[in-house]
């Protein structure tokens, strides 16, 4: 059984997420360790969206988190903010356009592409498939490493994005389509090489079918417990995601719940769920997909 | 001439709308095309083109083809454009002309001392409800147009954002002002202020507020206030930071008021117009535009929007650039 902590954000300053970070932590019983020197963390950057899509973790949340570290630990804690390119997205630009580099200077905070850093090759197996992975430097050499994750939908094969899947963008390597075909082993796999410490779920605003505030944040040590909670307040039945599934079965986490705070299904009443207009429009996508009209139709 | 024998330089995203297009329309042949990705030529190719070629220059070198489509990055315009004519094939170009003035005047001048027709793209003028604005206007149903808005504002090149399964790379030249001119105002501002021009006529002076949401070395948003040789006044706004794509137009008349828009459709929508029409509702002022350079050139008529005008519209920008008002 994972703790996972379920606490409101009052409004949209960084003092205020600050606090519901520092609330969310508290109920999970979570305190930092005061030798830590070197922190990593893990937002979630995909593509250029603009946070108030969704889509992306908002600077300002980790701002706050930034904030905290430093008062809960020191103020010369070495912070690192990590991502890697990705097939639509270079680092060098999402820094930029998503306000992390703004937030680099006023906190003095490192940047880290993860694909332009030194590596080391780790072989990991999950699910029956064995894994050639590179890990970065800067993730091995932190003595924390925190997962800053969104809650959102995702193609039918992955079905939904939280802290498991945020970690599949700490693979180093650009091209990741590559990993399709495994995907959800290839998510396990990192989590179980990277092996990070603490999730926070920066829930303020979520993406589902439309944008919206909801004002939530979350905290677990555990991976796996805390994508239980967020695909339930998602609408997606856990046990239909594998990676899910696949994670709980290679012992990174555990799919039993201790709720802590507001009652999950606060947030499942608000969270913009599928409807069934957005379904049948993905179901004719795959199907004109399936029929290779797709491209005929200029619909890639 | 029964039908103008086309090739199209550059397959982006413009590019291929435009040789979906030329597929359609019968007063076009399109014979060739060329760009530097193997998998666009190789999409054209199985699209039915014969000629694909990986440089313009081959092309250009090609004796059955009367005119072109230049559909490339801004900074590639002037160096295209120039040799384009001078191996005496009309042109039609995409907007903006060039990244600067100079290089704008350069792409005019080459096309008149080699007797070339050039074509700007500006695809709202081809817009059914923005011509029948223009109609109302020109029948005294509005009065004097005093104040008027205009707006497009849209995802600009970070093309296929959150309403998108699978988001595309955005070329680097997209993040480079010494390749793009300058940023949401000249990318998408320069529809509406083309658009203006058209209904108002000349601008007599132009002054901006510029914003950066997205920290990069150029504008994403754009207010600009413009003042009229007419008299009328307006105000536009340009961005790049919707997850969509809308384009208003707005006037207040002496006697009326009246208001137009294109923008995108429900996929859904757009979907089932794929199926049942040729060219969906939303590409529809593209379509009419590329007719209707190919009927200029079976007419030997000179077509508008012209590279004149392309050269008026980049002066009104660079106005703009240089009254920036600076608002914290």
């Amino acid at each position: 059984m994972s703790f996972v902590s379920f606490v409101n954000i009052q409004n949209d300053t960084v003092n205020s997420m600050k606090q519901s970070i520092i609330n969310s932590l508290d109920l999970i019983e979570y305190s930092f360790a005061k030798e830590t020197k070197n922190v990593v963390i893990k937002p979630n950057m995909c593509y250029y969206w603009d946070y108030t899509t969704g889509q992306t973790t908002d600077p300002n949340f980790v701002a706050a988190l930034i904030e905290v570290i430093r008062e809960k630990i020191s103020p010369r804690t070495n912070i690192s903010i990590v991502e890697s390119d990705a097939s639509a997205m270079k680092c060098k630009y999402a820094f930029k356009l998503l306000g992390y580099e703004k937030l680099s200077q006023d906190y003095k905070v490192d940047l880290v592409n993860l694909s332009e850093d030194k590596t080391k090759t780790t072989k990991v197996s999950s699910g029956g498939y064995d894994f050639k992975l590179q890990i970065p430097q800067t993730i091995q050499n932190a003595d924390l490493k925190i997962n800053v994750p969104k809650i959102k939908y995702s193609v039918p094969k992955v079905k939904m994005t939280c802290a498991l899947k945020n970690i599949f963008g700490c693979n180093p390597y650009p091209k990741k389509f590559k990993y399709h075909p495994q995907i959800s082993e290839v998510i396990v796999a990192l989590n179980k090489a990277l092996n990070f410490d603490l999730c926070i779920i920066d829930g303020n605003r979520v993406s589902g079918i439309q944008p919206r505030r909801i004002g939530l944040v979350m905290a677990s040590r555990d991976p796996v417990a805390i994508d239980v909670a967020a695909s339930k307040i998602a609408g997606i039945n856990p046990k239909v995601v594998r990676y899910i599934q696949l994670a709980a079965n290679e012992g990174i986490g555990t799919t039993n719940i201790i709720h802590r705070g507001i009652p999950l299904d606060y947030y499942k009443a608000i969270y913009p769920k599928r409807g069934i207009q957005k379904t049948l429009r993905r179901k004719a996508f795959e199907l004109i997909t399936t029929l290779g009209l797709n491209k005929k139709l200029g619909l890639e | 001439m029964q039908r103008v024998r086309l090739g199209i330089i550059g397959l982006g995203y413009i590019g291929k709308i435009h040789m979906n297009h030329s597929l359609k329309l019968p007063n076009i042949d399109l014979v060739a095309v060329s760009d530097s990705s193997k998998k666009a030529l190789s999409e054209a190719k199985n699209a039915g083109i014969k000629k694909t070629f990986t440089s313009y220059e081959q092309l250009l070198h090609e004796s059955d083809i009367d005119a072109v489509i230049i559909a490339l990055p801004t900074h590639l315009h002037f160096q295209c454009a120039i040799q384009a004519a001078e191996a005496g094939k009309h042109i039609f170009l995409e907007k903006p002309i060039a990244r600067n003035v100079e290089e704008a005047k350069g792409i005019v001048t080459a096309a008149h001392n080699n007797s070339v027709k050039l074509m700007m793209g500006y695809h709202l003028r081809f817009n059914k409800t923005f011509h029948e604005l223009k109609t109302k206007m020109a029948n005294g149903i509005l009065g004097d147009v005093e104040v008027a808005y205009a707006t497009f504002i849209s995802s600009g090149p970070f093309f296929h954002r959150s309403e998108s399964n699978t988001p595309l790379p955005v070329p680097d030249w997209w993040f480079n002002r010494e390749l793009t001119g300058g940023g949401a105002l000249m990318d998408v501002g320069i529809h509406i202020i083309n658009l203006l021009r058209w209904y108002f006529g000349e601008i007599k002076q132009i002054k901006s507020h510029l914003g950066y949401r997205f920290n990069l070395d150029f504008e994403d948003s754009a207010i600009c206030l413009i003042k009229f040789e007419s008299g009328t006044s307006a105000v536009i706004t340009a961005g790049w930071f919707l997850q969509g794509y809308q384009v208003k137009i707005e006037f207040f008349g002496t006697v009326g008021h009246a208001f137009a828009q294109h923008s995108t459709k429900s996929s859904l929508r757009t979907l089932a117009q794929r199926l049942t029409l040729s060219v969906p509702e939303f590409y529809q002022p593209h379509f009419n535009e590329l007719r209707y350079f190919a009927n200029c050139l079976i007419r030997d008529s000179s077509p508008s929007p012209s590279g004149e005008d392309g050269v008026k519209d980049l002066e009104a920008i660079y106005q703009a650039y240089h009254n920036n008002l600076h608002l914290d």
